[in-house]
């Protein structure tokens, strides 16, 4: 895994908008380490995961087709999912 | 009348983006297009380019992804990409448990491989390289084989069946009498091709896909000797045909925007953000076919019951309605929920496998290659309408700077 930015240490706040999301599973593989499937369907996720793997959630984030996930810093507001774009 | 000339306007300016000397370049006709996101041809399909009317339709139940002219022959078993549920998920699932663990954790097998590639081009002095034959094929070719268990030497034989087959893909009218024929016997030679691999592939060892799927004890599987055939054909032909396009086009837009180029050379995690861009600017995949199951009342009409229906899914990826300045190539765009890989139920299987090749090749080649330019601008494109990508990118270069010690 290439580590060439250092890591940030500042924690992460993660926010998985459960309306929007559709099951494509696509974080599950660019993170598997914060998101999984519970059973068939059901996304489990979680929401302060550790920093190091910002880039992985990151990862996760853009490959949502949907863009059900936002990322923020615990030290700000958690942020609130968006409603769908129209 | 006036919906008529309408009519007769939406079906020239489909013709002309399909047309060979318009494929560096549709989207003007897509542009024009989008005015109606969803409109009837002349030949009584229809075509949606809106990206909310595509994705809706993308997810409707009411639609089937059998996409076939009625007068066309049908297939005696049919693929998952134009099957429906149930079959359709049964399929799915049992690709699904094999391909993703074998995906995950590639990363640094797929950083290898594009380091291998570029080496053999490291030269101190200038020179030139052809992006797509050094680099664009070869990588996810190599990928998809080892993935699936196919020996990398019939390479030179499924390669060029997999491009006269999806040829095939395009509308029929853009083809030629020999091409179509070219098709029926291509067919026909992957089919005893596959045959012939399933037969040879050791059925105890290996614990490539195909083992996987041969063997699996999982409730749906393992999969029977046609569907096995079938899923093959496909998972091999979309490995092939589609990534390639992918690390093409990314090549293209990072080298008509040498800013990005620039910012991608020092930040490697733009290439996250950016090959979703690739994906929404100037997707691999331009559109997508379904048929209606039901009547269906979208954007102030009504498509009938059993009607044939094309997503335009290029042009809603530059949809004014959704996209903010759509003909602007953003590498950090926000809220970037292009339909690059589709959506729904048939959602790109393989769209974490292309994100890797492509983040890490167009990394790569940011980093490696000086002062590249493009040698013919636009490049000679293939034939092909619907995987649309360019032919041959030659870039030239100052140096091509060793891969080692990259991080």
């Amino acid at each position: 895994m290439p580590t060439d930015s250092p890591p940030d240490a500042r924690e992460l706040r993660l926010v998985v908008d459960l309306n929007r999301c559709q099951s494509y599973g696509q974080c599950v593989y660019a993170a598997p380490d914060v998101f999984r499937f519970h059973g068939e369907e059901a996304l489990e996720y979680d929401y302060a995961p550790d920093p190091r793997l910002r880039r992985e959630v990151e990862r996760a984030t853009a490959a949502c087709p949907v863009q059900a996930i936002t990322l923020g810093r615990a030290t700000e507001p958690a942020p609130l999912a968006s409603e769908p774009v129209q | 009348m006036t919906s008529t000339t309408h009519q007769h306007t939406a079906s020239d300016l489909f013709a002309q983006a399909l047309r060979y000397e318009h494929r560096a370049n549709p989207y003007p006709y897509y542009e024009q297009l989008l005015r109606q996101p969803v409109i009837r041809m002349d030949d009584g399909t229809w075509l949606a380019s809106g990206h909310r009317e595509i994705s809706l339709l993308l997810r409707d139940p009411r639609i089937s992804a059998d996409r076939l002219p009625p007068q066309h022959q049908r297939p005696i078993r049919k693929s998952l990409l134009v099957e429906d549920p149930p079959r359709h998920d049964q399929l799915r699932r049992l690709v699904t448990q094999q391909f993703v663990p074998r995906v995950m954790g590639m990363r640094d097998h797929i950083d290898a491989l594009v380091t291998g590639l570029l080496d053999a081009h490291t030269s101190e002095r200038a020179g030139q390289l052809d992006v797509v034959g050094d680099l664009a094929y070869p990588l996810p070719v190599t990928v998809i084989c080892e993935l699936l268990g196919v020996p990398r030497e019939d390479e030179s034989l499924f390669g060029s069946l997999a491009r006269r087959l999806t040829r095939g893909l395009d509308p029929i009218d853009t083809q030629t009498e020999d091409e179509i024929r070219e098709l029926q016997q291509a067919r026909g030679e992957l089919v005893e091709y596959l045959e012939g691999l399933i037969a040879r592939h050791d059925a105890t060892g290996g614990d490539d896909l195909l083992s996987g799927l041969m063997h699996s004890q999982e409730p749906d599987g393992p999969m029977d000797p046609v569907d096995l055939r079938v899923t093959l054909g496909l998972l091999l032909i979309a490995g092939h045909e589609t990534t390639v396009n992918l690390i093409a086009n990314g090549t293209l837009a990072l080298l008509r925007h040498p800013d990005a180029l620039a910012r991608l050379r020092t930040d490697p995690d733009l290439a996250t953000p950016l090959v979703e861009e690739v994906l929404r600017y100037d997707p691999p995949v331009q559109m997508s076919g379904r048929s209606t199951l039901a009547d269906i009342d979208i954007a102030g009409t009504t498509i009938p019951k059993g009607s044939r229906v094309r997503l335009l899914l290029a042009a809603g990826n530059r949809d004014p309605q959704r996209f903010a300045d759509p003909d602007r190539f953003v590498p950090d765009r926000p809220d970037n929920a292009h339909l690059g890989f589709g959506g729904g139920i048939h959602y790109c299987i393989g769209a974490t496998l292309a994100r890797a090749e492509a983040q890490i090749a167009l990394t790569a080649l940011a980093r490696r290659l000086e002062s590249p330019r493009l040698i013919a601008d636009p490049p000679p494109y293939r034939e092909n309408a619907i995987l649309r990508g360019p032919e041959r990118l030659p870039v030239s270069f100052t140096r091509l700077v060793p891969g080692a010690g990259e991080a």
